[in-house]
């Protein structure tokens, strides 16, 4: 008597637990007709911007009925650490949207699916801003833009004004930067920093705040003819007579006061704070900065950033980026470019999102219409963003971005703090880089 | 037949030299038709494992069969995208020779070093102070339990007030007794003692209260045996107190131990930007504990074969250490009889 019912209520027991356990493959299929389509779509999100994107796809699923989307999203950290998982279960969405970091991650490793055919057959593309940025060395497309976000000067009018400073024009180089930013430094005492009873130590209003990567080193390096990685993204051009004068420059502004060095910007609660909060009269900033400024309510615009020693310019870009899966059946995947086309395609789509401003948009005549040059107070020079794409290039992504970038940023901040020499940083930034890029391309 | 059999069965003592021989042939033969002692699992048994199932179930599936896929995984290259590959020992071959590894080790024993003695010894003195009879004790209970029961997230808002090198109370106070303010959470020797200090602050109200329930098991008629001794206050905590909890401090001990050594949260929270993985554990790697260097290289870094071979290291120290302090406890821990 006790083994039946042992059995009856293990059999219960295991039910329950496939049906909890696996809810989401069996819980949708259900409902969906057969001849529809259903296709899982996942996103990183966050608040308002979520709102939107279930419109967008409500929209999208009454313009082709024979489609139906499931979407699947979480905050930033958790949506790729989600995803990561998801795809090495074999449950990952059908189509997601990847931060433009990491798309070469997925590509690199065979989880994002090849859509170079279908970007020259369906898509013009001159039309859209930063499809480029998703292209491999090999040439191959690994995703389509959703969003672009890209560099500029961001400097506070009111701070430059107190100063009797003037703004920041496209003639600026780092140099006429540091020099500004010296007038704008002031420390506890309300001494500049050229004056010579100035204390670094104790620094109240910076001239620029540096955050780390596209904020940060990589836009000086870049322009002073330098930068991390070789064309091929997969050797280290770290140790360099360009990259020790870009560094140098930091170093300086950094010694002086001027700019925010890594320590600084832990003090401060979130280390993107200091230019909205005013305690900085200068960003590297790209386009969702913005949101940040204007929540504040601070006076400010924007320009290009300033040039290097050589007249060079580089506007730091990462495209955000749809992404279908490999592992998507044909026709899930074709139901997903569906998706992905419409995003980039229907006018009102990119108007829409555009309007939440948080990216530039992906399709060049929205973004070049009134739409985004004229939405909201400010920025009032939104033209900046736009004339900044002649300069842009992307971060030297590759499959393994994380991990280099780790690698040379705790090298590239002990310089920054004064712990060892710049050259001693980029010598042991270039050898650990290396191998971190040897070590994934060769078992490739 | 089997009838006829039982009585001879039953008295086999009785039976004669034959017999007995062919007794024990029956014997055998009989067994079979008698189920329940043979049988692997008696109903109770059944009944037993159906009750446990649910955690029978999660063990196996998230324990029992996590614990094989990691230690299989740490004998392969696996990027979690794509199949794991077998490459042997490389992985562990990578780890000795992997200075972040060693610093993370160094640094994870050197926070357990300061960490647990502190916490033990502080949790003791506390639950003590409060094992008095005095009024409004259960508020002051309470008050030291409140961080244990607060998110690292808000203890982390805490102990920025205080450690922020540049709106932070400790430099404040620092600079009015004229010494020079510190960098705290970015300085590579600060780092570390800065992070016990908060993890203390939050860990004690657990471990002291473990403490209290070992002190009032403690009878006292012992105490009043000690006033008429004559001994004094300190002597009775000696000579008493300490060696009748020694099992609770046993149990503080491991427990202790073994957090620290799974350390994560904190340093995550505390020394990484906004929640940035790759940025915890700085100033350059002055805090990178192997929870954090697993972690980082498992899900950040996609080398889910290299994060399981430190778990497995992990794991191995733990057992080595918690194996060393089971032996210990018999020269130092009195279990009443």
């Amino acid at each position: 008597m006790a083994g039946k019912w042992l059995k009856i209520s293990v059999l219960i027991m295991a039910f329950a637990f496939i049906l909890t356990g696996c809810s989401d493959e069996s819980g949708g299929e259900a409902g969906t007709n057969s001849d529809q389509t259903e296709i899982t779509l996942g996103f990183y999100s966050s608040g308002s911007a979520d709102e939107k994107m279930n419109e967008l796809i409500q929209k999208f699923e009454e313009e082709h009925p024979d489609i139906k989307v499931k979407t699947q999203n979480a905050p930033y950290q958790q949506f790729f650490q989600k995803l990561d998982t998801q795809i090495a279960g074999g449950t990952a969405p059908d189509v997601w949207l990847s931060d433009g970091v990491f798309v070469q991650k997925y590509a690199e490793r065979g989880a994002a699916k090849d859509l170079t055919e279908w970007i020259n057959e369906d898509l013009e593309k001159d039309e859209y801003y930063g499809l480029d940025f998703n292209k491999d060395s090999d040439g191959k497309y690994w995703g389509v833009p959703q969003g672009i976000q890209i560099g500029a000067l961001f400097y506070n009018k009111d701070m430059f004004d107190q100063a009797g400073v003037e703004y920041p024009d496209e003639s600026w180089t780092w140099e006429d930067l540091k020099e500004a930013g010296a007038k704008l430094t002031i420390d506890t005492d309300g001494m500049k920093a050229d004056d010579a009873s100035f204390k670094p130590d104790s620094v109240k209003q910076y001239g620029l705040t540096f955050f780390n990567i596209t904020e940060g080193w990589m836009p000086v390096m870049k322009s002073y003819g330098g930068g991390v990685l070789g064309e091929d993204l997969r050797n280290s051009i770290i140790d360099s007579e360009e990259n020790k004068e870009a560094i140098n420059y930091i170093v300086d502004g950094m010694e002086r006061g001027i700019f925010t060095d890594p320590s600084d910007l832990q003090a401060f609660q979130s280390p993107m704070s200091p230019f909205p909060s005013e305690t900085a009269a200068m960003r590297i900033g790209i386009y969702a900065r913005t949101l940040a400024a204007n929540e504040t309510g601070v006076n400010y615009d924007v320009t290009v950033l300033p040039k290097g020693p050589d007249g060079e310019r580089f506007s730091p870009t990462i495209a955000n980026s749809w992404v279908i899966s490999e592992s998507a059946s044909d026709e899930k995947a074709k139901a997903a470019w569906e998706w992905v086309k419409y995003w980039v395609q229907e006018d009102e789509v990119q108007k829409e999102w555009a309007a939440l401003g948080e990216a530039v948009p992906v399709k060049k005549s929205v973004a070049n219409s009134e739409l985004f040059l004229e939405s909201g107070d400010k920025p009032a020079n939104k033209q900046a963003f736009l004339d900044s794409f002649e300069h842009a290039g992307t971060l030297d992504v590759n499959a393994v971005w994380s991990e280099w970038v780790k690698k040379f940023g705790d090298n590239i901040n002990r310089a920054f703090l004064n712990e060892t020499s710049v050259e001693e940083a980029l010598e042991n930034a270039d050898e650990e880089v290396q191998k971190v890029l040897d070590e994934f391309y060769e078992n490739q | 037949m089997s009838d006829n059999l039982k009585p001879k069965n039953e008295f086999p003592d009785q039976q004669g030299g034959n017999k007995q021989k062919k007794s024990r042939l029956t014997l055998a033969k009989q067994k079979k038709p008698k189920p329940p002692k043979k049988k692997w699992l008696t109903n109770e048994g059944k009944w037993g494992l159906f009750m446990i199932s649910p955690y029978l179930i999660q063990f196996i599936v998230f324990i029992a069969f996590t614990l094989i896929a990691s230690l299989y995984f740490s004998f392969s290259r696996y990027d979690m995208l794509n199949a794991p590959q077998w490459i042997g020992l490389d992985n562990y071959d990578k780890l000795i020779n992997d200075p972040v590894f060693w610093k993370s080790l160094w640094n994870t024993i050197y926070f357990t070093v300061l960490f647990v003695p502190t916490q033990t010894i502080l949790a003791l003195i506390l639950a003590t102070a409060l094992n008095q009879s005095l009024k409004g004790l259960k508020l002051y209970r309470m008050a030291h339990f409140i961080p244990v029961i607060s998110s690292w997230t808000v203890v982390l808002y805490v102990a920025d007030a205080i450690f922020n090198p540049r709106f932070g109370l400790a430099n404040d106070l620092l600079l009015k007794l004229g010494m020079e303010p510190q960098q705290w959470l970015n300085d590579e020797n600060l780092v570390i003692p800065v992070l016990v200090a908060v993890a203390v602050w939050k860990g004690i109200g657990y471990m002291m209260i473990i403490f209290l329930a070992g002190l009032q098991n403690v009878p006292e008629d012992l105490y009043e045996a000690a006033d008429i001794e004559g001994a004094g206050v300190l002597q009775k905590f000696r000579h008493v107190t300490v060696p009748l909890i020694s099992g609770t401090t046993f149990l503080v001990l491991v427990l202790s131990t073994i957090t620290t050594f799974q350390a994560f949260e904190q340093i995550y929270v505390m020394t990484g930007n906004s929640g940035d993985i790759t940025a915890a554990g700085g100033p350059n790697n002055a805090s990178m504990v192997l929870m954090l260097y697993l972690f980082q290289q498992g899900f950040a870094f996609l080398k889910m074969g290299y994060a399981s071979a430190i778990a497995w290291v992990l794991f191995l120290i733990l057992f080595a250490i918690t194996l060393v302090q089971v032996k210990l406890q018999n020269k130092w821990v009195h279990y009443e009889k």
